[in-house]
């Protein structure tokens, strides 16, 4: 996945990445990946948890804005299935996790 | 091969053995410490051939809520009306519509537990959500295209692959392309 999005990019297009296996998506040297250590075929989370979804969707489409160079692999802070996930109030806000994960 | 259900994605059936290894792999933290390793030991070594030079960058040249968004995920998603990827190893990609509902999507893909995916779609191949963001302006517009890939242990072999998606999502006039793993 991370060459796919080397490809992509260099075509000129921005991508974010989802990544379940941190050391795979640092080697893939792509332009940015979340990380999530959460199990493999859960990475938007849990079946019909619509918040949770909507939050790492938010994540996403905050590194798209906010991630200052390229190669960055931000572990976002969620533990699996022990979170609470209140709905992104400011979708134009970038993520408070990616800012913070990111110390951008 | 398939199962079918009325309202949400069918599962491309893998073998008994494989079916136990995905779940044990998605479902025990022994299984899932064995399939992290077993990722690294088939991806690290080729991405440290192919994923080397400088790391493209191509920063948004407009803001989120005037992007046109693709979607790719590698995680077996597919139209039911499109051939099954080789559940083993495949190469190739499939185009699923914006529109696409649950129903009409399967998942061939032997590698992990699809239990949870097939019940959300949207773990693997969130559209349902895009299109929800689409309607509220929170992004700008969601490709007519979006991309599905199977599993292929081969990074080599996927390049033709990689590079004519990526091809296609140039010429598409995309903006934004999130990416979602199995």
């Amino acid at each position: 996945m991370g060459l796919l999005a080397r490809e992509i990019e260099a075509r000129g297009v921005t991508t974010v990445g989802l990544a379940l296996v941190k050391e795979v998506a640092i080697a893939a040297r792509a332009p940015r990946f979340l990380y999530l250590h959460w199990p493999f075929g859960h990475a938007l989370g849990e079946p019909g948890n619509i918040a949770q979804q909507r939050m790492v969707l938010h994540d996403m489409l905050s590194m798209a804005t906010s991630a200052p160079r390229p190669g960055l692999v931000i572990e976002l802070p969620y533990r699996w299935r022990r979170e609470t996930y209140a709905p992104v109030e400011d979708w134009k806000a970038p993520s408070r996790a990616v800012i913070s994960a990111g110390s951008f | 091969m398939q199962t079918t259900q009325s309202d949400g994605p069918v599962r491309t059936r893998a073998g008994r053995l494989n079916e136990s290894l995905a779940r044990w792999i998605s479902n025990s933290a022994r299984g899932e410490a064995f399939g992290r390793w077993i990722s690294k030991v088939i991806a690290l070594p080729q991405l440290r051939r192919l994923a080397n030079g400088a790391i493209p960058w191509a920063p948004l040249r407009k803001p989120v809520s005037e992007s046109t968004v693709v979607l790719i995920t590698t995680a077996g998603v597919h139209l039911r009306s499109d051939p099954p990827f080789k559940l083993n190893s495949d190469p190739t990609f499939r185009i699923i519509p914006k529109d696409a509902r649950p129903a009409d999507l399967a998942i061939s893909h032997q590698a992990y537990d699809r239990t949870d995916a097939l019940r959300d779609i949207n773990l693997v191949f969130p559209i349902e959500r895009l299109r929800e963001l689409e309607a509220e302006h929170v992004i700008g517009r969601l490709a007519d295209d979006h991309y599905g890939f199977g599993l292929e242990g081969s990074a080599a072999r996927l390049m033709p692959a990689i590079k004519g998606v990526a091809r296609r999502i140039e010429n598409a006039g995309a903006d934004l392309v999130l990416l979602v793993p199995a």
